[in-house]
């Protein structure tokens, strides 16, 4: 499905200039099209990342859906077969997306999302294990898809999956509302093993107890209005 | 009679404001229309207001009126959140198309691999 195809890897960033050139590095020597959609960083995230990557500047902060979505429609833009989001921060490895997209092409699927839990983690404490945990069982719940980790920010998307993403949720709850998306569409998807290397840094970043109860109410609150 | 009069005239405009959310946000327009009826039917029939307001534990008529009076209040505080929300959703379109377009302007880059093998060969 993937044969030929340009992959194109999105990375939404956010004052991330202490890792992301070697982020941007690693997934771009592996001969993958890069788009790092600076967030209204106000670090350097975008002069560092144009080294090896495109750069697409939101003007503003809007969050990491919001970049996401940006650099969705970036990819498709330029003629993407495949779009990948990866994360800046370090945690994902760049080795996954050969994975991934070889999983769209065998499955055969439109969505391949990455999953820690039949993969594994270095670093991963036990609170968030549950908090993600819970995360999976309410999403196996609202979108009826059969997944072991609804939370991963590594997936890959054939062109026509990309284009039936249209993310609204600008923050986190994004990660619940692609999923919601992939459910609607009815294509198929697929589930692959990856490795998540939790550092203090991409801890420091994360989501905690929290943030879940602002995405529920972020996702409670976008089923009110049209 | 005058406190009856003016607390109707409000609730009334609520009832118009509800009317007017009702195909942005279905929603909060029908509880807020709910409400603002419950409201009116305290208001101008106070014993039945007392009866309720007894049976839900509250003790007065006048009570209960106030406690619908703070559930409308919620409900069109949350009616501003969704419009903001909704605002926010334009800023985002209108930043995305912004960034996009100056991206466009920018040469494309070739991916690194290619490079290097540029290089090697």
């Amino acid at each position: 499905m993937a044969d030929g195809m340009r992959i194109w890897v999105v990375i939404a960033a956010y004052n991330e200039a202490s890792v992301i050139a070697r982020v941007v590095g690693e997934v771009a020597r592996r001969g993958y099209h890069v788009v790092v959609v600076d967030d209204g960083s106000s670090d350097g995230t975008a002069d560092r990342a144009a080294a090896a990557a495109a750069v697409v500047r939101h003007p503003v902060n809007l969050g990491q859906g919001a970049a996401l979505q940006t650099g969705i429609d970036y990819a498709l833009q330029q003629g993407a077969g495949v779009v990948v989001t990866f994360d800046a921060d370090g945690q994902h490895r760049a080795a996954d997306i050969e994975r991934l997209v070889a999983a769209l092409r065998e499955a055969p699927a439109d969505f391949a999302l990455g999953s820690r839990f039949l993969g594994s983690t270095v670093a991963l404490s036990t609170a968030r294990r549950l908090l993600l945990r819970a995360a999976t069982v309410f999403t196996q719940v609202t979108t009826g898809l059969r997944l072991t980790d609804t939370h991963n920010g590594l997936r890959a998307m054939t062109r026509r999956g990309a284009e039936k993403i249209r993310l609204r949720q600008n923050r986190m709850a994004h990660a619940s509302e692609i999923l919601a998306q992939i459910a609607a569409s009815g294509l198929p998807y697929a589930e692959v093993p990856v490795r998540i290397e939790y550092t203090a840094y991409s801890l420091a970043k994360g989501q905690r107890l929290g943030d879940a109860l602002a995405i529920l109410f972020d996702l409670f609150a976008r089923r009110l209005y049209r | 009679m005058t406190a009856q009069i003016g607390l109707s005239v409000l609730l009334a405009l609520v009832l118009l404001y509800a009317g007017n959310e009702r195909r942005r946000s279905p929603v909060v327009a029908w509880l807020s229309i709910v409400a603002a009826l419950a409201g009116l039917y305290c208001t101008w029939v106070p014993e039945h207001a007392t009866s309720l307001a007894h049976w839900a534990g509250i003790g007065r008529g006048v009570d209960l009126v106030l406690y619908i009076w703070v559930c409308i209040t919620l409900i069109v505080l949350l009616n501003l959140h969704l419009k903001l929300r909704t605002q926010m959703e334009l800023v985002t379109e209108l930043a995305r198309t912004i960034a996009l377009a100056e991206a466009r302007a920018q040469p494309m880059r070739k991916p690194e691999r290619r490079r290097i093998s540029r290089r090697a060969g």
